[in-house]
């Protein structure tokens, strides 16, 4: 294992430790393969010690972050509740150790995250905010074939098991292009993590102190952030924030239609909202017309800042690739735009994209996308990003503008695109992503999988 | 001089803004002449119907301090170390009314004013600001730490903001200001600059085409 951060440091640290990869779960540094295909299981614990002898039998299941750049072939994750780590049977000062936040859970702080109205997890889907969701194990494989062996050997080890009920399944992927909901590539500009062992993608930035995506570690502070206790059960652990969208497909198509009159029109409306064509091609690189084989070259398609765009002309500011990671954007407040990061691991579940889907009926066909966001903060990294990046617009100078693809919109909200000679401001933009569940998972190393499992 | 007796136009007031009144008249009672006599004139003015435009609630902005609409306050009385109060007046004296340029690299500061009392052994701070400072700090130590630390080690026992904990440490010297007043609740510093960029730029189109 080696730190591949050669540019050095500027922030003033002396070295980058380099991570202990056999321990971190292999989800944490490993990029969604393309294509892909998965499935979440989410399962309650009913009696402790089963729970245990679950864990015990699926932790040899559970891949490290070892070779994380190499997958060869499918692999779990598995992250645990604060509930669910209660039903283990933790020792109580381990459980009040946790952030608090955490040990709330997701739907108890609707509040700090900005999810009310339709949003509000009176209106999610079961299991999710009902406190039984103790256990989430996924499977990611890049083959149909290697996701059902893997899937299987996952259930094995939960048969037998009257302790441990699995409450929900939801395959996710094997989608036409990989596409996600809307039919854009998703997935593109991940944080680069310093001493990870692989160089930064061009246009990743400075490497992100790991401590920032996993305990133990220093952040970009320098100081590590507080870890659960004891040592064991914290270090190389991280958090999960896990949540389900429902894609309105034909409320998204109509906003397009009603707002664009040409096929091409459309589609450059398409991208002023994301940032990026459908393909993935960057507005930064491809201003004008779509460049697939630019959206799909990993090398370019991330490769650049916003020293040339500062007045929003290309990729506007409200729009949610700039939102999500303003890179060099002249901020309206003093802002650490590395603290603000996550890993997003984003899965795509239900009917592909239809580009003829208009009526309301569409918008709930089963379609949308579970999202995991990892990081050692990451309850108040998604706090923050729900509450001052995504339902907010007065950090990039838009006032009141949301998010366009996850913001929760008001009646009458708008979206505003920047261009000579004046800009167009577009009325009426509805939610497009609507929040359907929602958990913190605690995602432990492989060390901590083992002590918890061994407690009595 | 108590002045117990109900004055007529008070009887017909909803019973709850009614015992306000009496209740603020009986504390009056207490004080001088001049106050009662006051309450007295304004008496018709504090018990009528308020019909002005609806202000914006107010909430709470985190954990401490009031919010109206996108606006808060923050207010700090902290005790100085010795010779801190010579210190930070030097300071403030060397970077001149626009503190530096602190106001203008946070971006989100209406204004901040420093307080020396007691004889030079506390300190009042007190800001308004847009949103919560909670989500912030951390970026706040990142990006101004020396700043920070060079007006905060002024006062007494100041551990230094880069360490574990500092949140708790600030808002222990926090106060809940009881009441506060914001002209433009909905106004942000970086939609108030905005608004006057766009008032700049209609000023010269109609100077063009008048």
């Amino acid at each position: 294992m080696s730190t591949l951060d050669e540019r050095g440091d500027e922030r003033g640290s002396t070295s980058s430790p380099v991570l202990e990869l056999d321990e971190i779960q292999a989800t944490v540094l490993r990029y969604r393969p393309e294509p892909y295909y998965g499935t979440h299981v989410l399962m309650r614990v009913d009696d402790a010690q089963t729970g245990r002898e679950f864990l015990r039998r699926l932790t040899p299941h559970i891949n490290s972050a070892a070779g994380w750049w190499n997958a060869v072939d499918a692999w779990l994750a598995v992250g645990i509740s604060y509930a669910g780590l209660k039903a283990l049977g933790l020792p109580e000062e381990s459980l009040q150790s946790f952030p608090e936040a955490f040990r709330a859970g997701m739907a108890a702080r609707a509040e700090q995250l900005r999810d009310v109205g339709v949003n509000a997890s009176s209106n999610w889907d079961f299991p999710f905010g009902t406190g039984q969701v103790h256990i989430g194990v996924t499977a990611f494989s890049d083959t149909a074939a290697k996701w059902r062996r893997t899937v299987a050997v996952a259930r094995e080890q939960a048969i037998g098991f009257s302790g441990v009920t699995i409450i929900h399944m939801q395959d996710f992927g094997a989608q036409p292009g990989s596409l996600n909901p809307f039919g854009y590539k998703d997935g593109i500009g991940q944080p680069a993590i310093a001493g990870s062992g692989v160089a930064p993608l061009p246009g990743q930035g400075q490497p992100i102190k790991a401590g920032e995506f996993i305990l133990g570690y220093p952040g970009e502070a320098d100081l590590p952030y507080p870890t659960p206790q004891p040592d064991v059960l914290g270090r190389n652990g991280t958090y999960v924030g896990f949540r389900k969208y429902q894609s309105r497909v034909g409320t998204f198509n109509r906003f397009l239609q009603e707002n664009a009159s040409t096929h091409e029109e459309r589609e450059l409306l398409a991208a002023k909202l994301v940032g990026r064509w459908r393909s993935g091609a960057p507005l930064t690189l491809a201003p004008h017309a779509d460049d697939p084989s630019l959206g799909e070259d990993p090398q370019r398609n991330n490769d650049f800042n916003y020293s040339t765009d500062a007045q929003g002309r290309q990729v506007p500011f409200g729009c949610h690739m700039r939102r999500m990671n303003p890179r060099d954007s002249q901020l309206a407040q003093l802002t650490d735009v590395n603290l603000h990061r996550i890993i997003r691991r984003s899965t795509t579940y239900g009917a592909p994209y239809d580009p003829n889907a208009l009526s309301e009926e569409d918008d709930e066909v089963p379609r949308g996308v579970f999202f995991l966001f990892i990081s050692a903060k990451a309850m108040a990294t998604l706090e923050f990003l729900q509450g001052e990046w995504i339902n907010d617009g007065n950090f990039a100078g838009v006032g009141d503008e949301r998010d366009p693809m996850v913001g929760l919109q008001p009646d009458g909200a708008t979206f505003s695109i920047p261009q000579a000679p004046v800009r167009r401001r577009i009325h009426g933009i509805e939610t497009f992503n609507v929040l359907r569940g929602g958990e913190y998972l605690f995602m432990p190393s492989l060390s901590a999988l083992r002590w918890i499992a061994e407690l009595s | 001089m108590a002045t117990t007796n109900v004055p007529p136009q008070l009887d017909k007031l909803p019973p709850e803004l009614k015992e306000k009144i009496q209740e603020l008249r009986k504390l009056y009672a207490e004080g001088s002449e001049v106050g009662q006599r006051a309450l007295d004139k304004l008496l018709g003015q504090l018990a009528a119907p308020r019909t002005d435009k609806p202000v914006a609630e107010i909430t709470t902005a985190g954990r401490t301090g009031l919010r109206q609409g996108k606006v808060s306050e923050l207010t700090v009385i902290a005790p100085f170390a010795p010779g801190g109060a010579k210190r930070l007046r030097a300071l403030l004296k060397l970077l001149g009314a626009n503190f530096g340029d602190a106001g203008e690299k946070v971006g989100t500061v209406h204004d901040m004013r420093f307080v020396f009392f007691d004889n030079d052994t506390r300190m009042l701070f007190a800001t308004a600001y847009d949103g919560d400072w909670d989500p912030y700090i951390d970026d706040f130590v990142a990006k101004i730490p020396a700043e920070l630390d060079l007006v905060f080690s002024t006062t007494e026992n100041f551990p230094g903001l880069n360490t574990p904990g500092i949140k708790d440490w600030i808002a222990k010297f926090q106060i809940t200001a009881e009441a506060w007043y914001v002209a433009n609740p909905d106004l942000t510093v970086a939609e108030t600059k905005r608004l006057e960029r766009v008032g700049k730029a209609l000023d010269e189109f109609l100077d063009k085409i008048g």
